[in-house]
């Protein structure tokens, strides 16, 4: 594995001969005279740091080096992005860093300059914590004279509780979470994957739990991602294969892909590593089943409690559990010579044409139909496979630069398609070699010179592909905007609310029908059960009256958590969007700024439209930021001139003090009629408030 | 072909935007399915702007549009109307203007699920997780462009627009008046008009520099909507919105509920020229005591429906304004343990007026019980391929997805041509 790797390298270096034309390296010797060639990367605490054209950094103490050298240290300006967090990121950063460079260069780009650091701390808190920082938070940042700022504030907000937060709503809008689906709250759902991301659970972990989850969704929230499509395993199954795979088969549900290498067929046979699978509690024989439910339903007599019992029946009866055999046949409409319809279907692994040196995981053959879902995960979660790695590595690209490699990231048929496959093809490579630690993976990103530069500023050529000369001009997602707000008002303390409904839920709702249990107990765990739900304000989706009081937050209760509840101003719960009813209610800012309704995979949508912009000149959240109670206000009203005032509302909403002539024109504003209110009004309504540098 | 390896802007829906500009020219595919309707046939483009009535819960065909008489008739008898065909006992107020109408009674589908029914009869596509299906409006937005310059061609009324743009850009997407009474949300602001002036000034002044420095095609869509947006809270365009100007009896005239002013609403908006309005009425799930709820919801459509065609006529407008009555399904013939009708898509009714389209005119019919399709079936997609035949889209034309995937007005379904004059 790894000389092929430095073999690759090694062609690349050839290519384009330097880590980076515009850095100086200069030879530096050391007091018993060893020489390197390297960039001075700067001096902190009595240690030089030096990268050499590969990319590592190698720390030297400063008495080490040569009296010239050491004087060049005191004075040298330090190149690129400062001092890194440890040699090994820095190299690989900087092998991220050569392919980009090699692709724009191939093209006759030039990178953009490396971002300031007004610029970069206001977009590190949006990437990584999914808010704006506070006033504090971003002058912290901004007058720190460490070299080392950068790397530090990376992994300062990797190992945030905005790290969480905001990644979460990424997986929430690629994976469709909702609090209710098939007519059931999955609560417990969300708080597993919220607890996958606070472990940082390796992404082909968390993936392979999904497939392989079992149990009642009450006990086991990882079959949530089955369950959110109960009884349609052929939509699911479509979604599976695009979302993790890359691999666009949704026409080939019905029919063979027109353009792309995919039939009907071979969806079908992919379709029938399920095809043991009950989803929808019509089969299975370990008792959670609707027929189970059916028969408890049946045995009370109680009409009243008869009807209750339904819905948290239909709760209880959501599971997975697998058959003994594969029941999937061909649809009724096949036309292709390969089968008829109605014809049972095997399973098989698709492959894909570049895969010819290199053979996906093909897993184990086994004559129990039990072990078919898990001979699909191992297949699809392999570092072998293909596709899993480029998939997740290319999406989380896009998280960081604004636009993948590949796009759109749910078709990877052909990687060599993509605008840089040499980048797609090293990415997936190191997803691998971080053993699919996404915090790792992205770490490794944020410190690369390529995120660090500047936000693209102008519209490229009509068709030119986007090269990452920096990562693209950005408008904030529903929850960046959203968590955004609720800082200006709050500030950091908003990320401190979790909602844990999940175990709540499921001691409300589960009904035990085990071996003890009684016709009495049953009715009793109804009855306790019922009276839980109103808590839930029945089963219908998130409160849908406006009036009702905005959220009941259900905080998990271990014995020694403090209650807290997030603030409300003027009927907005100032919560993280995480943190908030999933997807929030038609109305809502968030849904309003573009929040995806979970209904289809990664829609959340970042455009404009005019409903959205009354919003945003008058609606509730401007009155909010604007009014006295509000954070940024009284920070802004407690500084004492004028100017001073500006400035404040200047580094709360854009991490940066006011030029001369906008800090003129604000102060004239508000000594002619406008007041703070008015003038945190127009910092909202900017593009420069909603856009991410 | 591979365009999307060419993205040069930031968002997959910016990016539909430019295919969707693209696909006007260069990726439409012609006659995929091997047929062709001659874009002169009978009552092609005739409509200028739909009026699309859209009934949430599943309407029973048998008590409105398709009355039967013996065991399966519902609380009323059947009733005559003014032309040759029967309606149900509530439909008092449309008898009168029946000789307006044409009644699809052979419309069948197989989703007795409500929210895949409501999407199925919206956008004539199955939902799926991995794409959303434009409405009518979106559709014909594609085809014919804007139909006013500053506000949206579609508009949602007592319903969330859902992303009714589908897999075209989101200013295609209807605007959603969730009150008619109320009007346009957040159109009115909480200053004065004289500090807005003011902020709106230091607004311009304090963005200039970020907007001079990124001039990319995302900072230039939010400032045209800022733009449009301040436009019309400023212009007269606002008026379209507001039920004020209307005079009390004929806010009267089309009933005092949401359903009633969401259609007074529908008429204005056609005025001022919106081509693709949307009115829903929730509440038509019937499954216990249908009577009361026939009494109610019924009654409501019964006012509103033939207040707004006749309002229509008597100003010139029902020729170019397509009236479509419909619901995701009907309701079964059985009358259920709790005197209610239970799910019913196996066959139901839909209604056409105006727009080139039939007075006086049934199209199909079910059987005895109103059980099945008796005659002349008529799919969800032919009925949708209808409403854009009669705006005069070109429904067979296919276009492809940013996804790469091929779709048509109404997927591929046939419009009734019958029903055209």
């Amino acid at each position: 594995m790894k000389t092929r790797y430095f073999a690759f390298f090694a062609s690349v270096l050839l290519t384009i001969g330097l880590r980076a034309e515009n850095e100086v390296y200069r030879t530096w010797t050391d007091s018993q005279g060893r020489k390197l060639e390297a960039t001075f990367r700067g001096i902190e605490d009595g240690q030089v740091f030096l990268q050499i054209r590969n990319g590592y950094v190698y720390r030297l103490p400063l008495d080490k080096l040569s009296a010239a050298d050491q004087e060049a240290a005191r004075t040298l300006k330090p190149q690129g992005l400062g001092i890194p967090a440890d040699p090994n990121l820095a190299q690989a950063a900087a092998r991220i860093d050569m392919l980009v460079d090699a692709g724009l260069a191939k093209a006759g780009q030039k990178p953009n300059p490396l971002a300031s650091d007004e610029q970069f701390v206001r977009r590190v808190y949006l990437d990584i914590a999914g808010r704006i920082p506070t006033r504090e938070e971003a002058l912290e940042f901004i007058t720190d004279t460490s070299v080392s700022k950068r790397a530090k504030v990376i992994d300062k907000l990797l190992n945030s509780e905005g790290y969480r937060s905001h990644l979460f709503n990424y997986f929430a809008d690629m994976l469709r979470v909702a609090d209710v689906a098939q007519k059931a709250r999955f609560y417990t759902y969300q708080d597993w994957l919220k607890g996958q991301i606070a472990e940082n659970t390796p992404w082909d972990k968390l993936v392979f739990t999904m497939m392989t989850a079992d149990g009642k969704l009450l006990d086991n929230g990882a079959t949530g991602y089955l369950l959110r499509d109960a009884g349609m395993r052929l939509d699911n199954l479509s979604l599976t294969l695009s979302t993790f795979l890359g691999a666009n088969v949704s026409c080939a549900q019905c029919h063979d892909h027109p353009f792309a290498d995919w039939t009907q067929r071979q969806f079908y046979e992919m379709a029938a590593f399920f095809g043991a699978t009950e989803t929808y509690g019509t089969r299975g024989s370990k008792g959670y089943g609707m027929q189970n439910m059916r028969r408890v339903l049946a045995s009370i007599d109680d009409r009243r409690i008869q009807q209750q019992a339904k819905n948290i029946l239909r709760v209880n009866a959501m599971a997975v559990e697998d058959g003994s055999e594969n029941d999937l046949k061909l649809p009724d409409d096949y036309k292709y010579p390969d089968g008829k319809p109605g014809d049972l279907v095997k399973p098989k692994l698709v492959t894909w044409a570049d895969d010819k040196t290199k053979k996906a995981y093909q897993g184990v053959q086994t004559k129990n139909e039990e072990d078919l879902r898990t001979q699909f995960a191992k297949w699809m979660t392999s570092p072998d496979n293909p596709r899993f790695a480029m998939t997740i590595a290319n999406r989380l690209w896009k998280r960081a630069f604004g636009v993948g490699i590949k796009e759109p990231v749910t078709d990877l048929d052909d990687p060599n398609a993509s605008v840089n496959p040499a980048l797609l093809h090293h990415l997936a490579t190191e997803m691998v070699r971080l053993k699919f630690d996404m915090k790792q993976f992205m770490r490794l990103l944020y410190n690369t010179q390529a995120y660090q530069r500047e936000a693209t500023s102008h519209e490229l050529a009509d068709g030119g592909p986007y090269l990452f000369p920096g990562p693209v001009l950005r408008r904030m997602s529903a929850e960046q905007a959203w968590d955004s707000c609720a800082t200006l008002v709050v500030g950091a303390e908003v990320d401190k609310f979790h909602a844990h409904r999940g175990q709540t839920y499921a001691e409300v709702m589960k009904i035990d029908f085990g071996e003890g249990a009684t016709k009495e107990s049953i009715v009793a765990d109804i009855e306790k059960a019922a009276r839980g739900m109103r808590q839930y304000g029945g089963t219908k989706g998130a409160a849908k009256n406006k009036k009702k009081r905005p959220m009941q937050p259900l905080i998990s209760g271990g014995d020694d958590s403090i209650e807290v509840a997030p603030p409300v101003r003027n009927g907005l719960v100032l919560a993280r969007a995480s943190e908030l009813p999933q997807p929030e209610k038609d109305q809502h800012f968030l849904r309003m700024f573009g929040q995806s309704d979970r209904q289809i995979a990664d829609s959340s949508s970042d455009e404009g439209s005019i409903p959205q912009v009354l919003m945003l000149m008058n609606g509730e959240a401007q009155r909010v930021i604007g009014q006295n109670d509000s954070l940024v206000i009284q920070t802004a009203t407690a500084q004492k001139s004028p100017e001073q005032q500006v400035e404040s509302l200047y580094l709360s909403f854009f991490s940066r003090k006011p030029k001369p002539d906008e800090l003129a024109d604000a102060v004239a504003a508000l000594g002619s009629g406008l007041t703070m209110r008015d003038l945190s009004w127009v910092l909202f309504n900017t593009r420069e408030f909603v856009f991410v540098e | 072909m591979k365009l999307e390896n060419q993205l040069d802007s930031l968002s997959r829906r910016s990016f539909c935007e430019k295919w969707a500009k693209a696909s006007l020219g260069v990726t439409v595919l012609h006659g995929l399915g091997g047929r062709a309707f001659a874009a002169d046939g009978p009552g092609f483009g005739k409509a200028k702007n739909v009026i699309f009535l859209q009934m949430i819960g599943g309407m029973s065909h048998i008590d409105t549009l398709d009355p039967k008489d013996g065991p399966t008739q519902g609380p009323k008898a059947p009733i005559k109307t003014k032309a040759d065909l029967q309606l149900g006992g509530t439909m008092e107020n449309l008898a009168k203007q029946a000789d307006k109408i044409s009644i699809i009674r052979s419309m069948t589908s197989k989703t007795g699920v409500h929210a895949s029914g409501q999407y199925l009869i919206r956008s004539g596509y199955e939902q799926r997780g991995t794409i959303q299906h434009p409405n009518i409006g979106a559709w014909a937005q594609h085809f014919k462009g804007a139909s006013h310059k500053t506000l949206p061609s579609s508009v949602c009324v007592n319903r969330q627009p859902n992303a009714g743009n589908g897999f075209f850009p989101a200013s295609y997407s209807p605007l959603p008046i969730l009150d008619p009474d109320a009007g346009l949300q957040y159109s009115r602001s909480d200053v004065s008009d004289e500090v807005m002036r003011k902020r709106l000034a230091m607004l311009d002044k304090l963005d200039a520099g970020f907007r001079e420095r990124f001039q990319t095609a995302g900072v230039k869509s939010y400032t045209e909507f800022y733009e449009k947006t301040v436009s019309i809270m400023s212009s007269t365009d606002l008026e379209a919105f507001r039920l004020d100007a209307e005079p009390d009896a004929l806010k009267e005239k089309y009933g005092r509920n949401k359903f009633g002013q969401g259609c007074l609403l529908a008429r204005r908006l056609v005025e001022k020229g919106i081509r693709y309005i949307e009115v829903a009425s929730g509440g038509w799930d019937m499954h216990n005591n249908i009577e009361e709820g026939l009494e109610e919801k019924g009654t409501e459509l019964d006012v509103a429906l033939a207040a707004l065609l006749e309002d229509l006529q008597s100003r010139g407008l029902l020729e170019t304004t397509l009236v479509v009555l419909c619901s995701e399904f009907g309701r079964g013939p059985k009358i259920n343990g709790n005197a209610g009708r239970d799910h019913h898509p196996r066959v139901f009714s839909t209604m056409l007026a105006g727009g080139g389209v039939k007075g006086g005119f049934v199209y199909g019919s079910s059987d005895k019980e109103g059980f099945s399709v008796a005659d002349k079936q008529v799919s969800v997609q032919d009925f949708l391929s209808t409403i854009g035949w009669s705006l005069g889209l070109p429904v067979d034309e296919v276009v492809m997805s940013p996804t790469n995937r091929p779709f048509t007005v109404g997927d591929k379904g046939r419009p009734v041509m019958d029903v055209f004059a």
